[in-house]
């Protein structure tokens, strides 16, 4: 049995190239991998962190950028509670990508994700994207806002933190059916036989 | 001896007349005559002793003479070694200069051999005796350096310009010749000549040269593979000419690794980096053609293809697919092979070249871009197959039986075996969570619709006594004469609840399975965790086919209660003598046998347990709560008239207080 209370998978998109493993490395591993090549399909990270005192299992998925994988990267998005769609602040295309991308996630995530917009890349100098244009961007579509550099390893806890907090509320407010399937102690059927005549015996004492 | 010697000592110590007087008159001292006898004794052996005196004396004189001769020997001796320790320094001397005189003379027969090397090169190449001049020039290549720098720094003119001249002229011979006997195509040529280039030192031009001959002939072979005849075969004709081109490539590898292992190892990726392109090229064409006959540029919802029709293309994308990734497996097994005699460095450096080959070429993107078709085709094939299942599976009037999660998972488990075969962690994974998604989304949500609301009586419980059916009972039966359909209804609703319970057995089933096939794709610790994690996602879609059979096990238990009230208020019944209740008594148990027989020929075990179970606490509870009430009641009434008795009050007025 593992030690942790919650887990949640978080998945990252968003165009090739626009920083995506390297958050994610930063936060697993803190490193800033230089040259790091494209990814093929989708990486699988795992970060267990602790919130108020209760750990929280982090299950991150890295998806690839490119087009041609992205029949395999839709596929996880609906199991997904947190997205974080990334753009390179340095590279306006990325950020014009961005409609793109959130009407992938309208088509194939659950209506109810974490959705977080996050302006990597903030160590460059060559800003392209204003951070005020994000986060109206990010206020428009509902969906938190954050600038990251996952060089300089600003923000990088800092976003996974608050969805690992954000999503620990939500699982605690949430009052959803527990599909944990279990259905109680079952006993067999005549030792419920037998509970019950004592307890028909012990009424018929009673009235008498 | 030893008595005369103590009788000797006796008589010294007598000193005085009186001594000698108590001594006389002592009877232990001897008498004369014992006296006498021994100094007899003592006188005979005076002979004896001196002639023992004579012998030591002359012994003593040769101990003398022995010494001397054995201090001539030490020294003798010390001489001796002296000179070994002599002879040892000047045989190592004598080793020393034997071995600086060998290897003079390897030196000289080092230069003499230069010249012979130069000289004979050329000779060979005259002669076109190949063989001979690249055992010269690996002669040469094999001198110690110090011999021509030795030579240098005599003054000599450097020998090694001239044997460099015929190796170099020897080189473009053999590459002449090379390139001669490949256009021809003489295969034993080229590969004789191929193994002199490591002797001249040039084993990676050698490979290079014999990977591009191969290369030609593989472009030739795969030329041929690429063209498809039947285009529109419903055949695996496309996955077909893959899996030719592929084996075209895979053989050019093999011919180069063959030789190659032997002279020159280490180098196979140079033979894959040159023999690559064309197998891109090839796979590339076909991959094109496969697009547009198979219309795999299209929207697959949008096309007019029926699930049916998508079938073998499924089956060819999976096969050329793997394919792919079988013949990138055989090149990074060769290239294992091929470096498994060098040392560590060397090896893992080979191998990381092979690696980047692999993953930077064309065909590896070819085989991305068949996975990501096949994926696309895939999820539609899944909903479309999943949709007809539920269309087929919508309850319809007279309908008593249903196969919906039969038929789910029988295109689950299809479909998931399909996306394995194609070998491919990242491919499988996708569609186990296409497979989870569709199977909660659509089954467990249509199910949980159907199961919201059973049917009158979905299990009948008989009721307590058959005179006293209340008037909800009397209005149920009523409605299930008037309503024919009713008993289909109920038929099909217990139809579905065991679809749900079967359906999260048969999810985790499904995903145990999938583990187990997918296992050997896992290449690493980190996508055997990927491929667990999304197999778990089936996990989920259980749990939500046992939130629908729990729904339909409390739409059960509510439909139940009527009659379970009815036999509680006859189980407290206050009415009921003790007679009659022992009478009674096995009524109810009577009824819950023939509740539970009649429901264990619908429902599973686990189900009439748990059904059992709620009809048990539900009649105990009901039954507690009425002894409360009537327990009450009769209070009530005592007190009641106690206040009549001792008050003015009418019964009426006091029962209008609420009491």
């Amino acid at each position: 049995m593992e030690d942790y209370k919650f887990l949640f998978k978080v998945v990252l998109v968003g165009n090739a190239g626009v920083g995506k493993t390297c958050l994610v490395r930063r936060f697993t591993q803190g490193l800033f991998p230089p040259g790091q090549g494209a990814t093929i399909g989708v990486d699988f990270m795992i970060k267990t962190v602790e919130v108020d005192g209760e750990k929280v299992k982090l299950q991150i998925w890295d998806t690839a950028g490119q087009e041609r994988f992205r029949s395999i990267t839709q596929s996880y998005y609906r199991s997904a509670h947190a997205l974080i769609l990334v753009y390179d602040i340095s590279c306006q295309p990325t950020f014009d990508c961005l409609p793109d991308w959130l009407r992938e996630i309208e088509e194939y995530a659950n209506n109810k994700v974490l959705r977080i917009l996050v302006g990597n890349k903030t160590d460059r100098e060559d800003r392209e994207i204003p951070r005020h244009i994000g986060e109206d961007f990010a206020q428009r579509h509902g969906m938190y806002f954050l600038e990251t550099s996952a060089k300089e390893a600003e923000n990088v806890e800092r976003l996974f933190m608050e969805i690992a907090v954000e999503l620990m509320e939500q699982a605690k407010c949430k009052e959803l059916p527990k599909y944990d399937g279990n259905l109680g102690p079952i006993n067999g059927g005549v030792s419920c036989r037998i509970r019950f005549f004592v307890y028909i015996f012990l009424i018929r004492k009673l009235l008498q | 001896m030893q008595f005369c010697g103590l009788l000797l000592e006796k008589i010294e110590a007598i000193t005085t007349v009186n001594q000698f007087k108590i001594c006389s008159s002592n009877p232990s001292l001897p008498s004369n005559s014992e006296v006498d006898e021994a100094l007899a004794g003592v006188l005979s052996r005076t002979c004896t002793l001196e002639g023992r005196l004579r012998t030591a004396s002359q012994a003593y004189n040769k101990l003398g003479e022995v010494k001397a001769d054995a201090q001539i020997a030490a020294d003798m001796v010390d001489k001796t070694a002296a000179l070994a320790r002599d002879v040892s320094a000047k045989v190592r001397q004598l080793d020393l200069a034997r071995s600086r005189v060998a290897e003079c003379q390897r030196r000289v027969h080092d230069l003499i051999d230069l010249q012979l090397c130069s000289a004979g090169v050329e000779a060979a190449i005259k002669a076109h005796d190949y063989e001979t001049g690249a055992a010269h020039v690996s002669r040469f290549l094999s001198m110690d350096p110090g011999s021509v720098a030795a030579a240098r720094a005599r003054g000599a003119a450097d020998p090694r310009d001239a044997m460099t001249r015929a190796a170099n002229t020897l080189r473009e011979h053999l590459v002449h010749k090379f390139e001669e006997a490949a256009r021809k195509e003489d295969e034993a040529s080229v590969e004789r000549l191929f193994k002199l280039f490591p002797q001249i030192g040039r084993a990676e031009e050698g490979v290079d040269l014999l990977a591009k001959y191969l290369a030609k002939q593989a472009e030739a072979t795969i030329r041929r593979a690429c063209v498809v005849a039947e285009p529109h075969s419903e055949a695996a004709v496309f996955a077909d000419a893959l899996t030719r081109v592929v084996e075209a490539g895979g053989a050019a590898v093999e011919k180069a690794r063959v030789p190659a292992a032997v002279v020159a190892p280490g180098l196979l990726h140079r033979a894959i980096k040159a023999i690559q392109p064309a197998v891109c090229l090839g796979a590339g064409c076909v991959y094109k053609d496969m697009v547009i006959s198979r219309r795999l540029d299209l929207d697959p919802r949008r096309s007019s293809r029926s699930p049916l029709s998508a079938e073998p293309i499924l089956a060819e994308l999976a096969l050329a697919h793997s394919r792919v990734r079988l013949y990138f497996g055989f090149l990074r097994r060769k290239a294992e092979a091929d470096a498994s005699t060098l040392p560590e460095a060397a090896k893992k450096a080979s191998i990381e070249a092979v690696e980047k080959i692999i993953t930077g070429c064309e065909l590896m993107r070819t085989g991305q871009d068949i996975l990501a078709h096949y994926l696309e085709v895939e999820r539609y094939f899944l909903e479309e197959s999943v949709n007809k299942a539920l269309k087929l599976s919508t309850p319809q009037t007279g309908t008593t039986t249903s196969s919906l999660v039969d038929d789910v998972f029988f295109i689950a488990r299809k479909v998931i075996r399909r996306s394995i075969s194609s070998g491919s962690v990242d491919g499988a994974c996708a569609v186990l969570n296409e497979v989870a998604s569709v199977v909660e989304r659509s089954v467990c949500a249509a199910l949980r619709r159907w199961l919201r609301a059973p049917p009158p009586d979905p299990l009948p419980l008989p009721p307590p006594r058959a005179a006293q059916l209340t008037v909800l009972d009397a209005a149920g039966e009523l409605a299930n004469r008037l309503n024919r359909d009713v008993d289909a209804q109920r038929q099909l609703f217990l139809a579905h609840m065991n679809e749900a319970e079967a359906g999260g057995e048969w999810s985790e089933r499904l995903a145990a399975e999938a583990c187990a096939e997918a296992e050997p794709l896992c290449r690493g610790a980190s996508e055997r965790a990927k491929l667990h994690s999304c197999a778990s996602g089936l996990g989920a879609a259980a749990a939500a086919f046992r939130a629908a059979h729990d729904l339909a096990l409390a739409g059960v238990k509510a439909a139940l209660k009527p009659r379970v009230h009815a036999w509680a208020e006859v189980i407290v019944d206050p009415d009921v003598g003790p007679d009659e209740m022992d009478d009674d008594a096995d009524a109810l148990p009577l009824a819950l046998e023939q509740f539970c027989e009649g429901a264990r020929a619908q429902v599973s075990a686990r189900t009439v347990d748990a059904l059992l179970l709620g009809v048990l606490a539900d009649v105990a509870s009901r039954a507690e709560s009425r002894i409360l009430h009537h327990h009450y009641d009769r209070v009530r009434h005592g007190l009641l008239a106690r206040l009549v008795g001792i008050t003015d009050f009418k019964i009426e007025d006091i029962k209008r207080l609420k009491l």
